[in-house]
């Protein structure tokens, strides 16, 4: 793993922004964890992004509170973060790979419309924080491999955001390029 | 071999123009051009076999695997170029972009292998005297042939970081001709080659195919609409 105290301090931080009821700081938390994770490409921290990343949005919504399970996925989610942060801070990578998984498993242990709405937040913040890193100057094929999703699904979602919008991606104008297609069709 | 010439799709341009059904634009774009619409293996897979296995889009891939076998598009060894020669270049080139940028010590792996074969392709191709031009809709690819100081600009804003790089290296992307699937849309559009015809057409084309991941700018959108 690269950058484990970062991901150590990122993982404290989430913990106490979940106590606190300061969901808007998880998106911020990801966000941070963007950055290093399109320089280092490394999984966990890809996956701690995402991982935070869907943690706000479930959080975000008051509904599933009150929804079957809830109780249960909430004492999953912070036993299984105690669990990582601990094992991070002895430096046992392997444990804190495999506690870290614990909303796989969480989500698997629940039971009716909330694991449907869970999964769905969790494939929705793969597309999320994807087209962040391909923002990040990353391209869409390398980006779509590192998150483990189909280039269609990056390809639709990127459509929509401001990326292709950004001053510096202009290369070339369009003169130049509408003349490369008509030259090649002669 | 009918021509010596070539339009190779990587799988951004490929996915903009599938995911509007824009497969009947693309045969008469192939009927009109008297040479080759190529797609390495890399791209076939990523564009047709991966997606095949993900219910949501099969229907592209089935659509395109279709042109594939009407031979829209065709596979460079119809040119005599095989695998190995691509394989071997590809992997040249993607050890090269993905050490190119750097931040302190750690090099940006900014390319996959599907992109860089495209490039690899082109290259080939420019060597036997072959013309062609590459449809690619992402960014990144472009970036790096076209203005590879803008990428490393672009690196340093969104990463906040000062990024390093290796101009030597990127001198192998120069050179490499470019367009989107815009730019043949724009020209299919002109030559009476879409079904909907005239200028109204010509901007939805434009905003539909944005909005599906061509990466496109508004102002360029304009641009192409005050050219028409």
């Amino acid at each position: 793993m690269i950058e484990s105290e970062n991901i150590l301090r990122i993982l404290k931080e989430t913990k106490e922004a979940i106590q606190q009821n300061d969901f808007s700081k998880l998106k911020d938390l990801s966000n941070q964890t963007i950055h290093s994770a399109s320089i280092s490409q490394d999984q966990d921290n890809i996956s701690v992004a995402v991982t935070i990343y869907s943690i706000g949005k479930i959080f975000d919504r008051k509904d599933y509170k009150s929804m079957n399970g809830w109780d249960n996925f909430y004492k999953m989610l912070l036993d299984s973060l105690d669990k990582s942060i601990f094992y991070l801070e002895k430096k046992d990578l392997d444990k804190f790979r495999l506690n870290f998984s614990f909303l796989g498993k969480a989500i698997n242990k629940i039971s009716g419309k909330l694991k449907g709405y869970i999964e769905d937040v969790f494939e929705k913040a793969k597309i999320s924080k994807a087209s962040r890193i391909h923002e990040h100057g990353i391209s869409l094929g390398k980006t779509a491999s590192l998150l483990g999703i189909s280039l269609y699904e990056l390809a639709d979602y990127t459509g929509s955001t401001g990326i292709a919008e950004v001053d510096l991606s202009r290369t070339v104008d369009e003169k130049t390029r509408i003349k490369l297609v008509e030259d090649i069709f002669k | 071999m009918t021509s010596q010439k070539s339009i190779i799709f990587d799988a951004s341009s490929l996915i903009s123009l599938s995911m509007n059904g824009l497969y009947d634009e693309l045969r008469n774009l192939k009927k009109n051009f008297d040479g080759h619409f190529l797609i390495t293996r890399e791209v076939k897979s990523e564009v047709i076999d991966n997606p095949l296995q993900i219910k949501k889009f099969k229907l592209e891939a089935l659509n395109i695997s279709a042109l594939l076998d009407e031979k829209i598009l065709e596979l460079p060894e119809c040119l005599g170029i095989f695998e190995k020669e691509i394989s071997k270049k590809s992997g040249e080139l993607l050890d090269n972009a993905n050490s190119t940028f750097k931040e302190g010590d750690r090099t940006i792996h900014i390319l996959d292998l599907g992109e860089t074969s495209c490039i690899a392709l082109s290259k080939i191709l420019t060597e036997k005297g072959i013309k062609n031009i590459v449809a690619v809709d992402e960014r990144t690819t472009r970036m790096l042939c076209e203005k590879p100081d803008n990428l490393k600009k672009l690196l340093e804003r969104k990463l906040h970081t000062r990024i390093n790089y290796d101009k030597i290296k990127t001198k192998q992307f120069q050179g490499i001709k470019i367009v989107r699937s815009s730019e043949l849309i724009y020209f299919a559009n002109k030559k009476d080659l879409t079904k909907l015809k005239g200028k109204q057409a010509l901007e939805a084309f434009l905003y539909a195919l944005k909005s599906k991941g061509c990466s496109i700018s508004f102002e360029e959108i304009d641009e192409m609409i005050r050219l028409n």
